[in-house]
């Protein structure tokens, strides 16, 4: 389970302004919201990568606002990211899906060789170990940094907007693929999008972040009925409204 | 005019708490390397790869400047010892000069331009494209893994690139000294090397390890320090090479009055 308890962070301003939510195990959690929100910067908060002002996030038993970078190197073990703009190294595909094994677990290169093969079947790009990601494109790059995201069977995963840029016949592809890892691993997902109708197809529950506030939570059902102007203007993608 | 005036102190104050914060950060930066170096925790196969891309890499334009270095040398000193008729001076003047001095410094300043700013831009690319935090999202500490291997490779190519352009320099001294000045070979060799002490290359090469660490310092600081897209990591490296340069003179400055 990940609890998020009134988080507070600004750079110049504020950014995130008292964010409460929980994500029960095996759910995925959309988190929507206009560009500018603080989607991005609260999936880094959860994942350690920023230190609120104020505010407790918890994975599971470990409390990540309280861990320092050492005891955060454990936890983020536990943790899957697919990062906005792919974060791909400067290393082939393969490489790139293996840095985690090869790193982080003690394992055979045959096994690590094995489950890349896996992971980029199942994301649709069998046989591209030795291409580099300059040679990708971006819907390409997205499922390479799925199939990275996912390789250590982690039980948490955040996906920064992973449509984000993409047709909306790939962007369904790769929610489909969201969905069918997390429902193969039983993991926990946070997923960040803009792509209102795409992300809710896959949802079990929605949270809206609006000027860095959480302005909605509920489930699909919940928000596709919304009355709240903000919600309601979002969800359906009304020109007329206070966004 | 007067808002001119009573902005000044505070560009002033803007610039030293920008220098305070730069200087901050470089220290912090160096006690984390440290504390990775004991016990050392170095990733080995980025150390090997930046030694390459660093050092050996590095060879042709180090060769080149090294060589011109030497002959720059011979010629600014021909025409003062001819005037003494003190012509087998000229090997001395070159070698202690180019030892002592010039060899380690413009050797540093091309390392800088080309291994520093080329560092600053790889790490700055690396933080505007969230690969840093890819890194720490995937549980690997960025400095062990780029950092230390970085840094510590810049000191030991640095210091080496320094050993190695000396010989170059002593040749191309040697060739400027016999084709310009008449002056042979082995006269500039048994005049000249036996003036030269041993102390004199030593001197060179401590200031190339230092002038190493402090490339190496400023440019991976600078880069991880990166903000604003990509006008930002041009921004760094800009940043990188000026505070790098600065370093290396104020270094070599300190440095020349400790190894005196």
């Amino acid at each position: 389970m990940i609890r998020v308890e009134d988080i507070h962070l600004s750079f110049k301003s504020p950014v995130l302004r008292g964010v409460s939510f929980e994500v029960q195990e095996g759910e995925i959690y959309a988190l929507i919201g206009p560009g500018a929100s603080g989607k991005s910067v609260l999936l880094k908060t959860i994942a350690g990568l920023l230190r609120p002002a104020r505010g407790h996030v918890w994975i599971g038993d470990v409390e990540v606002t309280a861990s320092d970078e050492l005891q955060m190197m454990e936890l983020r073990k536990k943790i899957g990211m697919l990062f906005q703009n792919y974060a791909l190294f400067d290393k082939t595909v393969g490489e790139n899906i293996a840095f985690p094994l090869e790193r982080l677990f003690d394992m055979p290169e045959d096994e690590i060789r094995e489950r890349v093969a896996e992971r980029l079947a199942a994301v649709a790009l069998p046989g591209i170990e030795d291409r580099i990601p300059a040679s990708l494109s971006g819907g390409q790059k997205k499922r390479v940094g799925v199939a990275r995201a996912t390789i250590a069977r982690a039980p948490v995963v955040l996906y920064d907007e992973p449509t984000a840029g993409l047709d909306p016949v790939t962007s369904q592809k790769i929610y489909n693929l969201i969905r069918d890892e997390q429902r193969a691993q039983k993991s926990t997902a946070i997923v960040i999008s803009s792509d209102v109708a795409g992300v809710l197809t896959i949802a079990d529950r929605v949270g809206m972040l609006l000027n860095g506030r959480l302005i909605f939570e509920g489930t699909v059902e919940e928000a596709r009925a919304s009355k709240h102007p903000a919600v309601e203007q979002f969800v359906h993608g009304k020109t007329e409204g206070p966004l | 005019m007067k808002a001119a005036l009573l902005s000044l102190p505070t560009q002033v104050g803007v610039a030293a708490l920008a220098i305070a914060q730069q200087t901050g950060g470089i220290a912090i930066m160096a006690a984390q390397i440290l504390r990775r170096l004991l016990p050392p925790k170095i990733d080995r196969v980025e150390f090997f790869r930046n030694m390459y891309r660093m050092g050996v890499q590095s060879l042709p334009i180090v060769i080149a400047t090294a060589f011109f270095t030497g002959g720059i040398m011979v010629i600014q000193a021909a025409p003062i010892v001819q005037s003494f008729n003190a012509t087998h001076f000229v090997g001395w003047a070159a070698l202690f000069t180019t030892f002592r001095e010039i060899g380690p410094l413009l050797i540093a300043l091309m390392f800088n331009g080309r291994v520093g700013a080329n560092n600053t831009a790889e790490l700055g690319t690396m933080v505007v494209t969230e690969q840093i935090d890819a890194l720490r999202a995937l549980a690997i500490d960025p400095i062990t893994y780029l950092v230390v291997p970085r840094a510590l490779s810049m000191a030991i190519t640095m210091t080496a690139l320094v050993i190695l352009g000396d010989f170059f320099a002593i040749f191309g001294a040697i060739v400027t000294a016999d084709v310009m000045l008449d002056f042979p070979p082995a006269s500039f060799m048994n005049h000249g090397l036996p003036m030269v002490e041993f102390w004199d290359f030593q001197v060179g090469v401590i200031k190339a390890a230092f002038f190493g660490v402090m490339i190496g310092l400023a440019s991976c600081y600078f880069g991880l320090a990166t903000t604003g897209g990509a006008p930002g990591v041009g921004r760094a490296v800009n940043r990188s090479v000026v505070a790098s340069a600065s370093g290396i003179f104020i270094t070599d400055y300190l440095s020349t009055f400790v190894l005196a």
